[in-house]
């Protein structure tokens, strides 16, 4: 089984988890003038790596947080978990 | 005047069940339902400073610590996910100084009493059971800790009452209860067990 670590809980089944997306996609600012195609690439277009990948997930069935996983697409091999408001370096 | 049906009310039965015989009734695992807890959810608002563990409820101050319970021989606080816990008491009228310390400027209070369905499961296989449909690492799961997990697919929490026997509290949705106690007797039926 796959195990993921929570930062608020601690190692937790994947079963526990659902996949909520890519973590890189940064919202377009407020109030600011953007393209149709950055729009498009903020809601649909997403690059599909294989590899290091940093990705939302959401505790659903312990802690209810969100949070962020370094995961490797290839092995699902995880490297480091986030809260979902730290910063990664 | 109506009269309250327990969540299990069509389920649970008493006796003795599983592979009991020849085993000393003392060492067979337990099983019971729980009733007329007050449950109450309480979440801190992201935006709120208010210090919580200034906030006294039945003597028990809060504490944001991963996994932790805060009890006293009726009141148990589970903590459910950051700022945000699980009251849970034998004293009914408690709801009244809960309301009224948690005010809602700072805190969303809900009653959850009559929405879960809760089994207590006591006995040396407790763990046993919960490791059949549960993927949990139970031997790190101490006394006074809980947990948020599934049963089965099934979404619970686990409070570790005790260790000496091992006993746990499993709060399930009320709607989800019948299913979980049938999957939960299911794979007790192995150790042998006392429906009480």
């Amino acid at each position: 089984m796959l195990y993921i670590k929570c930062p608020h809980c601690g190692m937790r089944p994947q079963t526990e988890f659902s996949y909520g997306g890519d973590a890189s996609v940064k919202r377009p600012e407020l109030n600011k003038d953007i393209s149709d195609q950055e729009w498009d690439d903020f809601v649909y277009n997403r690059k599909s790596l294989r590899g290091k990948h940093l990705e939302l997930w959401q505790h659903i069935s312990g802690c209810r947080q969100w949070i962020k996983v370094e995961r490797d697409t290839s092995t699902h091999e995880i490297f480091r978990t986030f809260r979902a408001d730290e910063e990664v370096a | 005047m109506s009269s309250l049906v327990s969540a299990l009310a069509y389920v649970h039965t008493t006796g003795q069940f599983g592979d009991y015989e020849g085993k000393n009734e003392n060492d067979l695992l337990k099983i019971s339902e729980n009733k007329n807890l007050l449950i109450v959810q309480v979440v801190q608002y992201k935006n709120s400073t208010l210090p919580f563990q200034s906030i006294d409820i039945d003597g028990l101050k809060l504490k944001n610590e991963p996994l932790s319970v805060v009890s006293n021989n009726d009141t148990r606080f589970l903590w459910n996910g950051p700022k945000n816990w699980l009251l849970v008491s034998n004293k009914k009228d408690l709801i009244k100084s809960i309301l009224d310390k948690f005010k809602d400027t700072d805190f969303a209070v809900t009653d959850l009493s009559h929405s879960r369905a809760i089994i207590e499961i006591e006995g040396q296989d407790v763990k046993e059971v919960l490791k059949k449909g549960c993927p949990f690492n139970f031997d790190s799961l101490e006394k006074n800790k809980s947990i948020n997990s599934t049963y089965n697919g099934i979404a619970l929490t686990i409070d570790m009452l005790d260790d000496n026997p091992n006993k746990v509290r499993l709060f399930a949705l009320r709607s989800f209860g019948e299913s979980l106690y049938h999957s939960i007797t299911d794979a007790s039926l192995e150790y042998g067990f006392n429906s009480v």
